[in-house]
């Protein structure tokens, strides 16, 4: 038995992701530099054996799954054991938890402009967020963070692969922008056009 | 949940349309809106605007007569939401018309907290598609255990296909079954009665017999247990003496009989 045949027979018989060292907890002589190694290989293997599915990494584990081009055939079965697509809300208030996290129920509240306890349950019930820990605030407020359930769920292995702030699209741009104008409290000399024009449009409106 | 401000004129979110501001006709559903922020957003970058330099009065008009009809169908907190935002978009707009400096600041600009909510706002909904993209990419890829197990009792669920004479069709070729078979107790092949009387002829030829003549010859446990039975029995009755040398030495019955007492060797009376 190679520990090759090991990491493989383990996988295979798991239904979630699992780590390297529970991997490793297969064998006595399993280190985890062995177990990573095995994996590298078995995933070089399917590769090129070009095998329905392959070693992912979620979250901080492994698992086998099928690789997507073979999707349009297994949804022709009725059975789905997943966790079903996020409402708009709960993504909503997942973006700002994963972005500002360790996060209070009032922070995610300000930035949606609507209540959130009750989409925060229903994300702590699906253990995508958890509470990391209290706020110093008045009544001192939890704080949620993601789990590692979230990067299942969006098949990810770190937080690191989602952009950094400042890669987001435009939008971000112009939010630093706001910002720095908004701290700076000075007039740059290319803006202060604008704020100037807008209250004589409006001004012309209400007249 | 449909409002109409003036001409019936289907606006879709993201497809933007003339950036005149006031004078648009509109329909906007409240239902696909997550909250005021979104509306709002919706309102500006519909409409081409600048987020920068909103037209207060414009967009607040918009936004009231958005929210107008659809208030009485909305549960009271999502309602209190949008009525909130109405009112710090009518007071931006008063304090819009106040006599200000001469020189206005960005900072002092009563729209600034507004426009940074909003483009935070947008911010996070650029995150949203993010996620909505990992996650349909993630949910292309399925675990073991995807497909359930066929239910057992799958069979019984099936509807007969079958006619009635079929049916006793099939029920003719159900073979007879065999006769049962007769298990008949052995007969009991000895009686105690049997034995006595056997004990009774043996001493007729001698004064002591071994217990295990009794039953030797035929080796069965019945004649075991009629012999041992017809040995107590007479031993009540005083007709024997049982004697056993040791533990598992051979046990002899002894004669008490009258007719046999004057040839008995050793009685012990």
């Amino acid at each position: 038995m190679t520990p090759q045949q090991i990491v493989e027979a383990t996988l295979f018989a798991s239904q979630t992701p699992l780590t390297v060292a529970e991997i490793a907890r297969a064998d006595g002589d399993l280190s985890a530099e062995a177990v990573r190694q095995a994996i590298a290989e078995l995933r070089e293997a399917y590769e090129a054996e070009e095998r329905a599915f392959q070693i992912y990494e979620l979250g901080d584990g492994f698992q086998v799954l099928t690789r997507p081009e073979f999707a349009p055939y297994l949804e022709r079965f009725d059975s789905v054991p997943r966790a079903p697509y996020l409402s708009a809300a709960a993504l909503e208030t997942l973006a700002i938890v994963v972005y500002r996290q360790p996060i209070g129920r009032i922070e995610v509240e300000e930035v949606r402009g609507v209540g959130a306890s009750s989409v925060l349950r229903t994300l702590v019930d699906w253990e995508l967020i958890e509470v990391v820990g209290r706020g110093e605030g008045l009544g001192r407020p939890l704080l949620y963070g993601t789990t590692t359930r979230f990067l299942d769920h969006f098949g990810m292995k770190g937080l690191s692969e989602l952009p950094p702030p400042e890669e987001l699209p435009v939008v971000l741009a112009e939010l630093q922008e706001a910002f720095d104008l908004g701290a700076a409290g000075e007039a740059h000399p290319a803006e202060p056009g604008s704020p100037e024009t807008a209250p004589a449009d409006d001004a012309v409106e209400v007249e | 949940m449909t409002v109409e401000t003036q001409a019936p004129e289907v606006l879709t979110r993201a497809r933007p349309r003339s950036p005149i501001v006031g004078a648009e006709p509109f329909f906007v559903e409240l239902d696909r809106f997550q909250g005021p922020l979104d509306l709002l957003l919706h309102l500006i970058r519909a409409q081409d605007i600048d987020i920068f330099d909103i037209p207060i009065a414009g967009i607040t008009k918009q936004f009231l007569a958005a929210i107008n009809k659809g208030l009485d169908d909305m549960q009271l907190e999502r309602a209190g939401e949008f009525l909130e935002m109405a009112a710090s978009l009518v007071r931006i707009k008063a304090q819009l018309l106040l006599p200000r400096p001469d020189r206005l600041d960005w900072e002092e600009d009563p729209r600034a907290e507004l426009v940074r909510r909003l483009l935070e706002y947008e911010h996070f909904q650029d995150v949203v598609h993010v996620l909505q993209r990992a996650e349909a990419q993630r949910g292309r890829h399925f675990a073991k255990g995807f497909i359930e197990p066929r239910p057992v009792s799958m069979a019984n669920r099936q509807t007969l296909l079958l006619t009635l004479a079929e049916l006793l069709e099939a029920a003719t070729r159900i073979p007879e079954p065999p006769p049962p078979i007769r298990v008949r107790p052995p007969s009991q092949t000895v009686t105690v009665e049997e034995k006595m009387s056997l004990i009774q002829r043996l001493f007729e030829k001698a004064k002591r017999i071994p217990f295990k003549r009794l039953f030797g010859p035929w080796g069965t446990r019945a004649h075991a247990t009629a012999a041992l039975m017809a040995a107590l029995e007479m031993a009540k009755q005083q007709m024997v003496r049982i004697e056993q040398a040791a533990p598992f030495a051979p046990i002899w019955l002894f004669s008490r009989l009258p007719d046999a007492a004057d040839v008995s060797e050793g009685d012990d009376s």
